[in-house]
């Protein structure tokens, strides 16, 4: 016996789903109060009337909190302390925040060039490091290599003012330093508000008695405890919410092209063999740059009320809303109204429809014929639209750099796509789709609530990145950040296989995450060479749990 | 924005042995540098992704003996280094990138016209089978290499020797103290591209000022003299001054400056072996001087310490070698064999030695002397010791019609005298055809 609940917060309304042993129970939407989300997650949850909460095995939370938080600019004044070393000037690249440099200087193999200047941080005084609490990000260039710079700095700090709020960029183990930046900058600048939202959720839930689990939804499609996830984490977790739904409904090897159509915007992504593709880089949110891990997905400004404007040529759709559609009652022709019109959906009004479609053409043009061909028009730009973008995201997948002679000589096969429509204006434009994008199209289900089914049947992802120096006798996990001495030999084999089995279950453990199928890559083993000899070699390897859903759900 | 595009191909699963310079370790460091930084981030700068090269594409520009097919497997690196610098040169041609940096290993610039294996790390010659790939599809007609690998480019002159339409230019240290110890100042061109080849042996030691003013001094004229369609940078980067092999003074920096004085549409990586004081620098400032970004604040952790030759001393020595350039006339000698067809026919007798395998390659070269276009090639090619003998017949683009019929000849007796022939290659530019003949299974087109 299985019982999920998924919420999802969305701009205008929030919807929850109970599902058992993988059939929607109950479903219920409430309007989204957003300066209050956990009291409309909660409003969302009773609204669902579970008899027995009690049962409850899971509850995962898809929120905008922070996404909302960064993009309306909520967020307290974060120091942003680097040491940016030589190499390219950071002001080449458009920072959305102010920040200091400070000398010091870290290799790329984690050995350290030029030692930090005390002096520069006894200057430091000078700015509000005594406000209370003053957040404080430091982050140096190959800091993921050797966090020596950032410690110093921070213990230095520390002992100047114990109520620092304190973030060190090597805990965001990835190469890039401008997004490694932005990333703990941002993370640390969401904290206080994300850790505020945890606590009142927990508490709300845990005075309903209910012991469940709560989770929180992040843009990679995974799901992390409430009290472990990285608040930067949870962004766009909406799109990743409706591929997982579709994931739900999908034979669990098929490669789905996923189109979400919504009143304003249209949200793709893209399954490849039952797998979600990830994006190659982090997201980018607003002017910033992150590491944050993600599905490779697409939203465009187009959906079922979007505008249409009469022009010269014809008409154009325009990439906003004003309203419902005309033949819902609103003042303006939008897809909705050709989609009627032409019979393709049956809610709405067929004479408004056509009222509509009049408003856009010359009174001597207002004949069947020509209403015809206009709705047929409205509708093929709209799903012209979304081919553009598909197509951009599969580029995007088969344009995958590749850095060795196997993956050329092995590129990515072309799959059998199909595709997967859910949303509002779903039905009107499937043939359509189906036609302009040449795969069979298949209507989702439950395209009310799709965003908090696929929450719901989300689990976690896992990934654990070792990068092992045994001449430098050191290794980080890029993940987590974690670096440390290796102890073992030279050129290790079996051992570091071994090694990374460990850090996968430490991490498991530390996370609370249950592995299913964690899948490894092949090691790649570089000799390090000095005078012709081999001295030592530098390992690459890692273990995934990819993002995919606990089951299918059955209408 | 015309942006600047990246190929950046580090082949991690390949190397010419563990220890060897040229290993999967090469461009590690370079590629955590680029990543670190971000470089790939910046909105002027387009990533793209390695193809394969075709045989057809390399068989354009060289002759690979005895066969084609002798090489298996063992030519998919340098392959995809080949196409990888067509799929960045077609961007450029098409207009897509304002310039682009082919950042892949293994090298080419010692393979030549005729291959028979690896040689100084090198088997296909990456921008030669770029250069001929343009001229085929795209129509280029002019194409300048400037070669700034310290080594000679004796590949690449040996494949462009007698080809008035590129200009090939070798900056490097000198031959009588560096491999491949070729490249002096008396190697000008063949008697139909007489003066299109151009060789600045440079003394060891030579520093970033120097260079400079080698190139502002020297190459640019030159270049600015030919006027090409496109200019392309060989970029070998073991000028460093950390450079194992090699003994200049160029730092990562300088070689930020190479770049902005040459202004090449396309920098394709040679060698250069300091793959940690170096690479990881001098790349970084390549990318970002073809950018357009500031390069100034690239500095290697190693400083420079030890004596640079000082321009007052550099500067006499040029002067002296661009003299003597200038007094060295054509100095051929004419020889027909008795089935040539009509015309007078240049022999040119060399040696190739083959560093990795150990083994030497005797070269008779013929070439129809014409004043209208690059002439007819007759190559006859022997690995010592076996005695079995290659040919190459090529028929050069634009082909005047009397080389044109000359090269259907000699292609044409070749396969009714064969006695003593393993296999040949016709390679016919004008038409883009290119037919490998080999004793048992006779002609196939590729």
């Amino acid at each position: 016996m299985s019982n999920q609940v998924g919420i999802d917060v969305g701009g205008t309304y929030t919807d929850a789903v109970f599902i058992h042993d993988g059939h929607i129970q109950y479903t219920a939407k409430v309007p989204t109060r957003s300066e209050n989300i956990v009291e409309t997650l909660v409003d969302a949850f009773d609204t669902l009337k579970i008899e027995d909460e009690t049962s409850i095995n899971q509850i995962t939370v898809s929120t905008t909190l922070v996404t909302n938080a960064i993009l309306q600019d909520r967020l307290p004044p974060v120091e942003l302390l680097l040491f940016s070393g030589n190499g390219m000037k950071a002001d080449a690249f458009p920072w959305p925040v102010s920040y200091r440099e400070l000398s010091g200087e870290i290799d790329f193999r984690g050995r350290e060039i030029e030692p930090p200047d005390q002096r520069e941080w006894e200057r430091l005084q000078t700015f509000a490091l005594s406000e209370e609490p003053a957040h404080v990000a430091i982050v140096g260039k190959f800091s993921h290599r050797n966090s020596l710079h950032e410690e110093q700095l921070a213990n230095y700090l520390r002992q100047r003012n114990p109520s620092l709020r304190l973030a060190l960029g090597h805990e965001w183990g990835k190469a890039n330093f401008y997004r490694r930046s932005l990333t703990t900058y941002l993370n640390l600048g969401v904290s206080d508000l994300y850790n505020q939202f945890a606590l009142q959720l927990q508490t709300a839930i845990t005075a309903r008695n209910i012991k469940a689990p709560i989770a929180i939804l992040k843009a990679d499609g995974g799901v992390l405890p409430l009290a472990k996830i990285r608040p930067i984490d949870s962004i766009y977790s909406g799109p990743a919410a409706s591929v997982l739904a579709a994931l739900t409904q999908a034979e669990t090897t098929a490669s789905s092209i996923i189109v979400d159509i919504g009143g304003t915007t249209t949200d793709m992504g893209l399954v490849l063999s039952g797998v979600p593709l990830l994006s190659s880089k982090g997201a980018q949110i607003g002017p910033f740059s992150t590491l944050v891990r993600t599905l490779a997905v697409r939203s465009i400004p187009v959906g079922g009320d979007s505008v249409i404007r009469a022009t010269d040529q014809g008409f154009r759709l325009e990439s906003y809303r004003l309203g419902p559609a005309y033949c819902l009652g609103g003042n303006v022709p939008t897809p909705t109204d050709a989609m009627r019109y032409l019979g393709l959906i049956s809610y709405g009004n067929e004479q408004l429809a056509e009222e509509g479609l009049a408003s856009l053409l010359p009174s001597d043009r207002r004949t069947p014929q020509f209403f015809y061909e206009l709705a047929t028009a409205v509708i093929d730009t709209m799903v012209e639209r979304i081919a553009e973008a598909v197509d951009s995201l599969k580029r995007e997948w088969q344009e995958e750099p590749a850095y060795k002679v196997w993956e050329v000589l092995h590129p990515h096969e072309t799959q059998a796509f199909h595709t997967l429509v859910s949303g509002g204006g779903a039905r009107g434009i499937t043939a359509a789709l189906g036609k302009r994008l040449r795969t069979p199209v298949q209507l989702g289900n439950f395209p009310e609530v799709s965003n908090a089914l696929g929450s719901a049947m989300a689990r976690p992802t896992f990934d654990c990145t070792l990068q092992l120096d045994t001449y430098m006798k050191r290794y980080r996990v890029e993940e987590t950040g974690e670096q440390g001495q290796w102890t073992g030999s030279l050129r290790p084999y079996l051992e570091v296989e071994k090694f990374l089995d460990g850090l996968v279950q430490q991490q498991a453990t530390r996370y609370e995450i249950e592995i299913q199928d964690v899948e490894k890559e092949p090691f790649d083993f570089f000799p390090i060479v000095k005078g012709y000899k081999t001295v030592g070699q530098i390992v690459r390897g890692a273990a995934h749990q990819r993002p995919g859903v606990i089951g299918r759900v059955h209408v | 924005m015309k942006q600047t595009g990246i190929l950046f191909f580090p082949a991690f699963d390949w190397s010419l042995g563990d220890s060897h310079p040229e290993r999967e370790e090469r461009l590690l460091y370079t590629q955590e540098q680029l990543f670190e930084e971000g470089i790939l981030d910046l909105p002027q700068i387009k990533q793209f992704s390695p193809r394969v090269a075709s045989l057809h594409e390399g068989l354009r520009a060289q002759a690979l003996f005895p066969t084609p097919g002798s090489y298996a497997d063992t030519l998919d690196a340098h392959l995809i280094a080949a196409g990888s610098a067509i799929l960045l040169g077609e961007a450029r041609v098409r207009g897509d990138i304002a310039n682009g940096f082919v950042l892949a290993r293994p090298p080419g610039h010692h393979s030549g016209a005729t291959v028979w294996g690896n040689r100084g790390f090198c088997t296909l010659n990456n921008e030669a089978i770029l250069v001929n790939h343009l001229r085929a599809l795209f129509g280029i007609k002019k194409i300048a290499i400037v070669d700034t690998d310290v080594h000679h480019g004796d590949g690449t002159q040996d494949i462009f020797y007698h080809d008035p339409n590129v200009l090939f230019i070798s900056l490097h240290q000198d031959g009588r103290t560096l491999y491949p110890g070729t490249g002096f100042i008396n190697e000008k061109g063949g008697p139909n591209a007489w003066d299109q080849t151009l060789n600045i042996p440079l003394p060891p030691g030579t520093g970033d000022e120097g260079y400079h003013y080698v190139l502002e001094n020297w190459v640019l004229p030159r270049l600015l003299d030919f006027a090409p369609d496109l200019i392309i940078n060989s970029a070998g980067q073991d000028n460093h001054f950390t450079d194992p092999l090699a003994s200049m003074n160029i730092t990562a920096g300088g070689y930020g400056r190479i770049t902005e004085l040459l202004q090449p549409d396309l920098a394709v990586l040679e060698g250069g072996y300091s793959i940690e004081g170096a690479l990881p620098y001098v790349n970084l400032a390549i990318l970002l001087a073809l950018a357009g970004e500031d390069y100034h604040h690239v500095h290697e952790p190693q400083k420079l310490d030890r004596p640079v030759l000082t321009l007052a001393t550099l500067k006499p020595y040029i002067q002296g070698l661009k003299k003597q350039h200038q007094t060295i006339r054509p100095n051929f000698t004419l020889q027909n064999k008795a089935f040539f067809p009509k015309g007078n026919w240049v022999y040119i007798p060399h040696n190739v030695y083959y560093d990795t395998d150990g083994f030497q390659e005797t070269r008779q070269d013929y070439i129809r002397q014409c004043g209208h276009c690059a002439g007819t090639v007759y190559i006859e090619s022997q690995r010592s010791p076996s005695l079995q003998k290659s040919i190459l017949v090529r028929i050069p683009f634009q082909a005047c019609p009397e080389c044109e019929q000359a090269g259907y000849d000699l292609w044409d007796h070749l396969l009714h005298h064969s006695e003593d022939t393993t296999s040949a290659l016709l390679q016919n530019q004008l038409n883009d055809k290119l037919s490998v003949w080999q004793r048992k299974e006779g002609l196939t087109q590729f």
